[in-house]
């Protein structure tokens, strides 16, 4: 927004692009889809809040932005409250014009969302003369609410905000939360009955969770000023750390607790840490940018598949604690023989011939060519789930742990790696090929450990993997689980462990809670993707040298310890 | 390429002295070398032996390897373009693609259906190439504007992660908008027509499809070599920073950048449409990715490069299969097209590195 | 982290976790609720409540127009049957399972972890349904899946975790068999290529048609495969025209379908071998990518009940127009349509309500329903064999007639001429 323009012209503008915004949602049918889904029941419905939120957001945005600049119509709150009714006014006349739009063009044989229940649910149900006044006075009024909001003391704000979350996020995952709860029916019934009727939350019980959410979020800010006042502001790192371990302690305790499903989408998220932090050996370290990590992965199931399945493609039948080493080592083989033909290939290229590598390795698996040994299309089935004696790794949950446990040894491994003359040869790599070499380092050397090692953690993350399915098909090998695993880790922050479990976590158990969207899911993951990476380009938890390197003007800020203390943290 | 430091020049000792100093990597690469050349050759000798073919059957082949070719030369200099001018690989360029079609296949259709894309040939496919150069010349500023230009500044792969996003994004919304099924773009009785060369048989749309690509593609060049923005473009490519310092406005040569990089999306978008006449929400991802791959085979960051890395992809697709792997009696060839496409690559990088006509990159990307 | 792994703590954790594991499956077997007793268990919903039916197909990804296309035949036939079931609504809770063996797992837990789940449709794909239907009936949720093929699904050795697992889509082996007769028998080939796109349902289905045709004396030429995502045809359709055979089988999903009809109508040495498809060709959107190639095209599909041809088809067609935007997008709409028709069926036989409006479902009682219904569906008549084989299968031929997805529908466009 350019710093010219008069205080009612932005907020008109400001107010456009979130009308565009509700606009976009209606014409590709997010907004009807949500709108049949209550979150109170029988008053609110998930469309209608979208959209009220969207109004606040314009009011609230358009209020701040001028003030920040000295205020409009003479300044003051009523200033401010009448720049947010321009903004909420103007989102809704986008929508209001689509109404209009919708009413005189035969627009559904273009934009197939464009359905009467939609133009129903704009209008009000009560048709285009009377619904569009509503539609524009109705924005008017929330951007109005969402100025008064923005004037609001921020201790009332910070609580009212949390309130309103709440209850959204409950209504939102009532399916999900009462799937938890029916896990100790008897106990909990009455509560949940109090807050949930079957299709969304009860009007009682909306209100009840937004008091208490409310009252808590003003509780914890008195608290919170009262220690600081007294205690002086709370060290950061400290804070971070107490993070990490309470929600690694929820990792740990969560599946046992919550049941299979939670354990299935969890024992996902372990898989890929465990291929994030392969990959991070090889992109983090040493620099080697790879997009063809699942073949390594696609190896490691294959190689378990091949030695164990009780199938015609099965080499022995070798029980599943012996064909994982055999997996890792294999992987280790295909990671080394795929490291070098690209030695000498740097950057960008590399991304391209490492994603030629991965197809390649596809289309075998997948071929009819090599189908007599590896059963193309049709996968091998009938892999046996592992054992401890007589107790058979069958559930989620206990497959979870074995992944768990995993993860840790590797964890210990990587941190260790990170910290060795290797893991300095690999950094001094990454930071500069030619310095490196004219160090003493030996590249190739390097460069071979990197694949191979990277490759070992994929590896087992695969023998798991068809451990898990007890059947491997071609298809779940795709070049998106490539880049899945490098966008994790570069969510969670390049080079750095614990951003590598934070990744691992916002990128594969994000879909899964989006799965309320259904064919929708990706778009929103999409967008969280450039809003993740907007808000924290250099991931979610930095490896401190790296968030030196990117924040240097801000040098004060950046934690001084190093990086050793971080994987204590589980203790 | 930034800061192109000089490669201590490679020194040319006696063979015996070479010898010496062979090491066991060297060996492996150059058996993998002389690997695929002997699977190629006998290939190659295995399949003329067999004498299946015809010689129009071979001309047919090479027709569609460039036909297809062409396209993904077009859409290779969008990926090219602004990876010289901004370090960062646009994948959601392919999406740029799918946009153009789409939005040209509304025009194309109620065209077709009152008979003046039959009648009016010239100006009914510029009717239609303008919408579609307009959608996604349009989509990719926007994209430009909201999701990448925040990260002017930001070193590392951020961008990457930020354009897969803005690719499910632009997909998503296009599945929303218009559905899940495939839609299908005319075919006007004037592109149905053969033409007859030394009596080979060749399809008029092919023909059109890869005169008016190079056609295009040849504007672009003179645009990019010729014009002022086009010198401030390839400025800003070899040093931004310098360029900046000159009194160029990279901001505007970015979004230039993009501009030219959207129309060819959109060009290529309509091109690919004719020829293979489907349009549906994830069609750019494949030959996205596949232009991708020929922009860096050309040399990542050079314009001619990218046109012929998207040609020779094009043809090693068609013509592979068949020339090398018929001849050792393998099954079903065509599925390994893919598999065919990326060894090349590879061995393309591994004889050189920098690409078909990159320079040599002495500054890796952090 | 490895720390916490060697504490006693973690052990009892693993132990407990075992414990209540074992004990939540003993809960499932054998229990009385309300009016019923059940050997596997008694699914109470309480008043009011909906009838939970779970959905698993692909909803996102290159493979959405498979996935949805079922969801939305799923979702009209629930409209159709009332959406209401003895006085509580019927609720759909489709989960998107990517066509993939790992989403598959993950929605058939997401499920069996729901205790008022009382039947899952779907999935679309084999690969899905292989790791995703034990789970489902180890806690004893029925599986009606609406597209998956393959044929060891419900062959006559298949294990006891799948006895669960029923379809109202016909096996590879029947399909295969059929399309390999009409393509000797009634097409005359004696020459034929095929063509698969790598996904298991037409590898498979190539693979029988080639083996049959051999069986009755007619010669294989070609069997080759393309990527699902290739569009360029036009060189191995040459390959295949250099074998010079009488026809073409590819029983491949819309998009590459269309690809092929198309220009195989281009190749040269082509333009007379009679092309043949699969059951995967039948929807308006193959019409619509394929256009005029698809004339004379013919597929194998199972005889459809008059009922079907009658009204019944076009007013699906209609409804979906009109609830969704567009025609069906895919095959194995008929197949998905009926899914819910047996369900609703099977619940109505085997459901008690007691005097406080509480519904019950024995687990058991309800599979065996599922096993015992006979009815006349739109995909043909649908009865289980105790495999869990449920479409009857009565061969017939279908032929497109015109290049229009307007005119798609079943007798007019295609046609059936055989027999």
């Amino acid at each position: 927004m350019s710093e010219h323009r008069p205080p009612a012209l932005r907020a008109v503008l400001i107010g456009l692009v979130f009308g565009a915004i509700a606009v976009h949602l209606a014409i590709v049918g997010v907004l009807l889809m949500i709108h049949q889904r209550w979150i109170v029941i029988d008053t609110l419905s998930l469309g209608q809040a979208t959209l009220v939120t969207i109004g606040l957001g314009a009011g609230a945005m358009a209020a701040t932005r001028v003030a920040r600049q000295g205020g409009a119509f003479g300044g003051g709150a009523v200033g401010h409250l009448l720049i947010g009714a321009i903004a909420g006014a103007a989102c809704g006349v986008p929508i209001a014009v689509l109404a209009a739009l919708m009413v005189l063009l035969p627009l559904q044989s273009i934009f197939i969302a464009l359905s009467p229940d939609l133009l129903d649910m704009l209008t009000f149900g009560q048709g285009i003369e009377f619904g569009m006044p509503m539609l524009i006075t109705g924005a008017t009024l929330t951007g109005l609410a969402g100025a008064a909001l923005s004037l609001a003391p921020p201790d009332l704000r910070r609580a009212l905000v949390p309130g309103a979350v709440t209850v959204v996020v409950a209504g939102v995952f009532q399916e999900l939360i009462q799937l938890m709860l029916q896990q100790w029916e008897g106990v909990v019934t009455d509560i949940r009955e109090f807050f949930y009727t079957w299709e969304g939350l009860s009007v009682q019980g909306a209100v009840a969770l937004f008091v208490i959410a409310t009252g808590l979020g003003l509780l914890f800010r008195m608290a919170q000023r009262h220690r600081v006042a007294r205690r002086g502001p709370p060290d950061p790192k400290r804070t971070r750390l107490m993070w990490a371990g309470i929600s690694l302690l929820v990792l740990i305790v969560l599946p046992a607790l919550a049941g299979s499903y939670i354990g299935q989408v969890l024992m996902l998220v372990g898989l890929y840490i465990l291929m994030g932090m392969g990959l991070n050996l090889e992109v983090g370290l040493a620099g080697l940018l790879d997009l063809g990590f699942v073949a390594f992965f696609a190896v490691g199931a294959y190689t378990t598949a091949i030695l164990t399945a009780d199938s015609h493609v099965a080499l022995m039948h070798l029980p599943y604690w012996g064909a994982m080493p055999v997996s890792v080592l294999l992987a280790v083989g295909v990671g080394v023989l795929f490291g070098l033909p690209v030695l000498g290939v740097r950057g960008d290229y590399l991304a391209v011939a490492t994603m030629g590598l991965g197809e390649i390795v596809r289309v075998l698996v997948l071929s009819d060519f090599a189908a007599p040994l590896l059963g193309g299309a049709q996968g091998i089935l009938q892999i046996p789930k592992p054992r401890i004696g007589d107790f058979v790794l069958g559930t989620p949950v206990s497959l979870f742990y074995l992944t768990l446990v995993c993860s840790g040894v590797a964890a210990f491994i990587a941190w260790r790696l990170e910290n060795s003359r290797l893991g300095r040869a690999w950094m001094a790599l990454r930071d500069d090929e030619d310095v490196a070499q004219a160090l003493g380092i030996n590249l190739v050397q390097s460069k071979l450990l990197a694949y191979g090692l990277g490759a070992a953690f994929a590896g087992l993350a695969g023998s798991i993997f068809a451990a898990m399915l007890t059947s491997v098909y071609p298809s779940s090998f795709q070049l998106l689980i490539s880049v899945n695993v490098l966008a994790l880790i570069i969510v969670g922050g390049m080079g750095s462990l614990p951003g590598v479990v934070l990744g691992s976590i916002a990128l594969i158990g994000l879909p899964e809670l989006l799965r309320e969207f259904g064919e929708y899911r990706y778009l929103f993951y999409g967008v969280a993707l450039v809003i993740m990476m907007r808000l924290k380009p250099e991931g979610l938890w930095p490896s401190e040298a790296r968030q030196r390197e990117l924040h240097s003007r801000d040098e004060t800020l950046a934690l001084d310890a190093g990086t050793d203390a971080v994987p204590a943290q589980g203790d | 390429m930034s800061q192109v430091l000089t490669q201590p020049a490679p020194q040319r000792p006696p063979w015996l002295a070479a010898l010496a100093r062979v090491n066991a990597v060297d060996i492996v690469l150059w058996l993998l070398r002389i690997g695929v050349v002997v699977v190629v050759v006998a290939g190659t000798i295995g399949t003329i032996l067999k004498d299946r073919y015809t010689a129009a059957q071979w001309v047919d082949f090479v027709v569609f390897g460039l036909t297809i070719g062409a396209i993904y030369a077009q859409i290779a200099l969008g990926y090219t373009m602004v990876y010289g001018v901004l370090r960062m690989i646009n994948f959601a360029h392919g999406d740029f693609v799918m946009c153009g079609a789409f939005a040209g296949y509304f025009v194309a259709t109620p065209l077709s259906r009152s008979g003046f894309l039959q009648d009016h040939a010239v100006l009914g496919m510029s009717a239609i190439l303008a919408v579609s150069v307009l959608t996604s010349t349009t989509i990719a500023l926007l994209t430009e504007r909201i999701a990448y230009r925040p990260f002017r500044r930001v070193s590392g792969l951020a961008p990457l992660i930020c354009a897969i996003g803005v690719s499910f994004f632009l997909e998503q919304t296009f599945r929303g908008m218009f559905g899940s099924a495939v839609k299908s773009y005319p075919t006007p009785a004037w592109q149905a027509v053969a033409f007859d060369v030394f009596g080979f048989h060749i399809p008029r749309v092919d023909v059109l499809v890869i005169a008016l690509a190079i056609f295009f593609m040849g504007g672009l060049y003179l645009i990019v070599q010729r014009t002022k923005m086009g010198t401030a473009m390839r400025a800003v490519a070899e040093d931004g920073e310098a360029a900046a310092l000159m009194g160029i406005d990279v901001n505007k040569v970015v979004v230039f950048t993009f501009i030219l990089g959207g129309a060819m999306a959109g060009i290529a978008g309509v091109f690919y449409a004719f020829v293979y006449k489907q349009v549906y929400f994830y069609m750019g991802f494949t030959p996205g990715i596949k232009a991708f791959g020929a922009a860096v085979l050309g040399g990542i960051g050079n314009i001619p490069g990218a046109m012929l890395g998207g040609i020779f992809l094009g043809m090693v697709e068609s013509i592979g299969p068949t020339l090398f792997l018929d001849g050792l009696g393998i099954p079903a060839p065509y599925q390994l097209r893919d598999l065919i496409a990326f060894t090349l690559l590879i061995m393309v990088l591994v004889f050189r590195p920098q690409g078909l006509l990159g320079e040599k990159m002495a500054k890796k990307r952090a | 982290m490895t720390e916490d792994i060697k504490q006693p703590g973690f052990r009892r954790l693993v132990l407990l976790t075992a414990a209540m594991v074992a004990f939540g499956v003993g809960v499932a077997r054998a229990a009385t609720a309300g009016p019923v007793t059940d050997d596997i268990g008694v699914l109470r919903i309480p008043q009011g409540a909906p009838i939970l039916v779970g959905g698993s197909w692909v909803q996102s990804g290159p493979d959405t127009a498979l996935g949805l296309n079922q969801k939305r035949a799923v979702e009209i036939a629930m409209k159709d049957l009332g959406g209401k079931l003895l006085g509580h609504p019927l609720k759909l809770d489709a989960e998107d399972d990517l066509c993939t063996a790992e989403g598959g797992q993950t929605v058939a837990t997401k499920f069996a972890a729901n205790p008022q789940i009382v039947v899952v449709l779907g999935p679309g794909c084999s690969s899905a349904a292989t790791p995703g239907a034990p789970i489902l009936w180890q806690v004893g949720i029925v599986d009606i899946c609406t597209s998956c093929t393959a044929p060891k699904l419900t062959a006559a050795d298949r294990k006891p975790e799948y006895a669960g697992f029923a379809r109202t889509v016909y096996s590879d082996i029947e399909q295969g068999k059929a399309d390999a007769t009409d393509a000797v028998k009634m097409a005359k080939a004696k020459t034929v290529a095929t063509i698969h796109d790598g996904s298991p349902y037409a590898q498979q289905l190539q693979q029988v048609f080639a083996d049959n045709v051999v069986a009755m004396g007619g010669k294989v030429v070609a069997q080759e495969a393309v990527a699902p995502t290739d569009v360029d045809m036009h060189p191995v359709l040459t390959r295949i025209a250099s074998a010079k055979p009488d026809l073409i089988y590819y029983p491949l999903f819309t998009a590459v379908a269309a690809q092929v009809s198309r220009q195989a109508k281009e190749t040269p040495g082509l333009e007379k071998v009679k092309l043949m498809g699969g059951t995967s060709m039948l929807s308006a959107d193959f019409i619509e990518g394929a256009g005029p190639s698809v004339i004379g095209l013919l597929f194998g599909n199972p005889d459809l009940s008059p009922d079907a041809i009658g009204k019944g088809y076009s007013k699906f067609v209609a409804d979906c127009k009109k609830a969704y935007g567009e025609a069906p997008i895919s095959g194995f709409h008929a197949n998905a349509y009926d899914a819910p028709t047996l369900t609703v069926k099977a619940i109505v036989k085997v459901a008690k309500p007691d005097k406080d409006g509480n519904l019950y479902i024995g687990r058991k009682a309800f599979r065996d329903a599922v096993f015992s219904i006979r009815f006349e569906g739109i995909s043909g008549p649908i009865a289980c064999d105790p495999y869990g084989e449920c479409s009857q299968f009565k061969p017939s031929v279908l032929e497109f007639t015109s290049g229009d997805p307007k005119t798609f529908g079943i007798g007019q466009n295609p046609k059936k001429i055989w027999p």
